[in-house]
């Protein structure tokens, strides 16, 4: 162990993490309903977030909602770039609208074909700020809303779902449009938030295409107003999370009769993934036929490349204990995986998201009740770093799956090897890579086997 | 130092009459006297000022002009009158206003640079929130007023007040110089004022009565002092000035729980329905010659 000041990490390299870092309170697992909106704009592909807010919101999300999913730069609308009212306190005592008026209107002038998404964060919200009345003066211009989305209101988990309400009620249509057969949308993974979004949303859609089903995933994709404009047409709506985006699948229910079905977390592995598409295929009429000579083909792939890191996993490290500290969604998953398919012992999970109190019920016994161990492991809802981190003391596992806030100190701390996979990741960068379907679950395999193998 | 004052009170109750008038017979007492009227409204000083009003230090904000030499504005007997101004009824934020217009004065010494003898806050309504505290947290006013009628919701306006005052003299705010019992036509009024004081270990330092001949000097534009300053009315304005500048008593009151000033206000509101239900009939024999 350094005696230094700095803390070294397992490869004796100086991390550059003080002590006083290390207890730093300030760790957060999440950020406001302002970030939760304006990741979730900058996650369509044409969407632009118009900030009402002071400045320092914009800028703090850079840091705090892009660089910690997964070492994001903010892109053409994001970043420095984002469009903002700059509320100082002039406009507080005398109120902020005109300054958004203009605002809008130059935005609106330089970039055309475009989502506007205009964020209310705490100073316009706390001071009464009319903006429903400034941005309904736009909508014949441009496909404009307005999400009222004060940081001291929510957290960003939930900014998804108030972006989801406020294109569902302000955007899209209220008429019935004929659906179309075999095509869904898919809801639940949260731009940023869900730091491997790209890609998990990516294979939903290859899984699911491979079986004939045309998916809109709408984040990602280019022209992502015509996603956006084309949920109403789908057969379906897929949620892939136990909480966030089941308000916007339930809202698109009740407006166009679209039936939705619920998964409690984005598939992870052969044994979620073919249930996943089963599932799916079963509601669609897809020919079980077809279903079941694909998740045939792919398994027998996965169980072949399965095979490869069988030796060091029961050399080295058979039937670890793990942790998990993660979203309502991969804690599930990744829970379920490393028990199931690399028969791994859940330890402790620990739900960082803050899901609503109705749902925990739900979320404990998802994990609980579909687990192949006979060991059961402590489930607890916690979204403070602290707390978390005295939750993880003095226990057997060897692995942790959490945010990269626990990185560098996990050796040191609880000697376990370390798999960042949840809100926020500063220590790598993230494009594709995701853990989902069945190139994802082996994913999981080689992060988790990469890390006790070596080093020559 | 200036002698600082903050008049608080319900809305509507007089404070701004009560302060310009005040500031008008101190100013004719010889000292020279600041009024700052903290409401967005920015009447506080128009009877000092013939009914004009004046820029506010928020419109020099609003406009951004960053001219600071006009916001100060000679009235009655030199009088200097300042008002805080704030935005459009249902816009922005008042109370943020009030706190703006207050540390943009004092940072920028504009206060000093007048340099009178007692400085008059005129504050807006109850102090329903941060903002409208300012003028009694520490260092600005050291001694708050309050202007109450015998009406149970002015009465309770006092009481947050008095609250008010607790919560910041932990602090160094301002404490308690007294009370004034405005609009008063009879005595139970008075007695009613009285009691409560008296239960919230306070004091009333002086009663005014409702008088036509404020209403009359207000139409034209002018404080009773002005307006008629042979008047009974600006006799005991000019009384009030002279307690209020050799007022040196400092404290906290004891305010009441909300539901214990409920039921203590129960007992006096009774009793003054059943005067006044007294006078009405004795006036109705009279008129009926019974
Ligand atoms: N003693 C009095 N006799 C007669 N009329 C009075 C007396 N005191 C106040 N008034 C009248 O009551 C009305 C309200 O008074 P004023 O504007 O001073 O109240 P305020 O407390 O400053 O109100 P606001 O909260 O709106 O600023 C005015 O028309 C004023 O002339
Ligand atoms: S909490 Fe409020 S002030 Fe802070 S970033 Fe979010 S909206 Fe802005
Ligand atoms: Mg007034």
């Amino acid at each position: 162990m350094s005696s230094k000041n700095t803390i070294e990490n397992q490869s004796g390299i100086d991390t550059g993490i003080n002590k006083f870092e290390k207890e730093s309170v300030e760790a957060p697992r999440y950020s406001c309903a302002l970030a939760g909106v304006y990741g979730t704009t900058l996650g369509i592909r044409g969407g632009i977030p118009i900030l009402h807010s002071g400045a320092g919101c914009g800028v703090g999300q850079l840091f705090g909602t892009l660089y910690a999913g997964g070492e994001s730069a903010g892109g053409n609308e994001g970043g420095t770039s984002t469009p903002c009212s700059c509320l100082v306190e002039e406009h507080v005592i005398l109120g902020g609208e005109e300054k958004l008026r203009n605002l809008i209107e130059s935005t609106i002038e330089i970039a055309n074909d475009e989502l506007f998404v205009v964020t209310s964060g705490c100073v316009p919200s706390l001071i009464g700020d009319d903006v429903d009345q400034v941005v309904d003066e736009f909508r014949d211009q441009a496909a404009i809303i307005h999400v009222n989305a004060p940081g001291f209101k929510a957290n960003s988990s939930e900014g998804y779902n108030l972006f989801w309400d406020a294109i569902i009620d302000q955007l899209l249509p209220d008429e019935y449009l004929e659906s179309e057969e075999k095509t869904v949308n898919i809801f639940g993974v949260v731009p940023y938030n869900h730091v491997y979004w790209k890609g998990d949303l990516l294979t939903i859609k290859t899984l699911l295409e491979s079986i004939g089903i045309k998916t809109n995933i709408i984040f990602t994709e280019k022209n992502g107003l015509d996603h956006i404009k084309k949920i109403p047409q789908a057969e379906y709506n897929i949620v892939v999370n136990p909480w966030l985006g089941v308000r916007a699948v339930e809202k698109l229910e009740e407006k166009y009769g679209t039936p939705f079905i619920k998964f409690p977390n984005v598939p992870v592995g052969a044994k979620q993934t073919a249930e996943f598409l089963r599932i799916v295929g079963e509601k669609l009429s897809i020919p079980s036929e077809t279903v079941e000579n694909y998740i045939a083909e792919k398994e027998d792939w996965y169980y072949r490349l399965m095979e490869y890191p069988g030796d060091a996993i029961i050399l080295v490290r058979p039937n670890s204990f793990y942790a998990v500290a993660a979203e309502s969604s991969y804690a599930i998953a990744f829970t379920k995986f490393l028990a199931n398919e690399l028969g791994y012992l859940p330890d402790i999970i620990q739900i960082t998201d803050n899901p609503p109190i109705e749902v925990r019920e739900e979320i404990i016994r998802e994990i609980r009740d579909n687990l192949d161990t006979v060991v059961q492991p402590d489930i607890i809802f916690e979204a403070d770093t602290y707390k978390i981190r005295k939750n993880l003391e003095n226990r057997p596992f060897l692995f942790l799956f959490s945010s990269s806030i626990e990185a560098p100190t996990s050796i040191e701390d609880y000697n376990a090897l370390h798999i960042p996979i949840s809100y926020p990741i500063y220590n790598r960068s993230v494009l594709a890579k995701h853990y989902s379907g069945y190139d994802g679950g082996l994913t999981v395999v080689e992060d988790v086997v990469s890390g006790f193998v070596g080093p020559l | 130092m200036p002698k600082q004052i903050a008049i608080y009170g319900k809305g509507g109750i007089g404070k701004s009459t009560t302060t310009s008038n005040l500031s008008a017979a101190l100013s004719d007492l010889g000292y020279s006297v600041m009024q700052i009227g903290c409401d967005p409204k920015n009447d506080s000083t128009t009877t000092l000022r013939k009914g004009k009003s004046i820029p506010t230090v928020l419109d020099t904000v609003r406009q951004r002009s960053g001219d600071l030499d006009n916001l100060v504005h000679e009235g009655y007997n030199g009088i200097y009158c300042v008002e805080a101004g704030g935005p459009e009824p249902g816009v922005g934020c008042a109370g943020r206003g009030i706190i703006a217009a207050i540390e943009l004065l004092d940072n920028n010494g504009i206060i000093d640079e007048y340099s009178p003898d007692i400085i008059i806050y005129d504050v807006l309504g109850d102090v329903v929130c941060g903002g409208f505290a300012m003028p009694i947290r520490k260092g600005i006013a050291d001694q708050v007023y309050t202007v109450t009628s015998s009406d149970y919701m002015a009465i309770y306006a006092v009481n947050n007040l008095f609250k008010g005052i607790l919560k910041y003299s932990n602090n160094g705010g301002a404490l308690l110089g007294g009370v004034i019992g405005n609009s008063i036509k009879s005595s139970l009024q008075e007695d009613m004022i009285k009691d409560f004081t008296e239960r919230t270990n306070s004091d009333v330092i002086q009663f005014v009565p409702r008088s036509p001949t404020v209403t009359r000097c207000e139409l034209d534009g002018v404080t009773t002092i002005e307006g008629a300053p042979d008047s009974r009315q600006a006799e005991v304005y000019r009384e009030l000035a002279r307690k209020v500048i050799n007022n040196k008593d400092k404290y906290l009151p004891t305010p009441f729980d909300n539901d214990d000033l409920a039921d203590w206000a129960s007992g006096w509101i009774n009793q003054l329905l059943l005067n006044r239900k007294v006078e009405i009939d004795n006036i109705q024999e009279e008129a009926s010659g019974i």
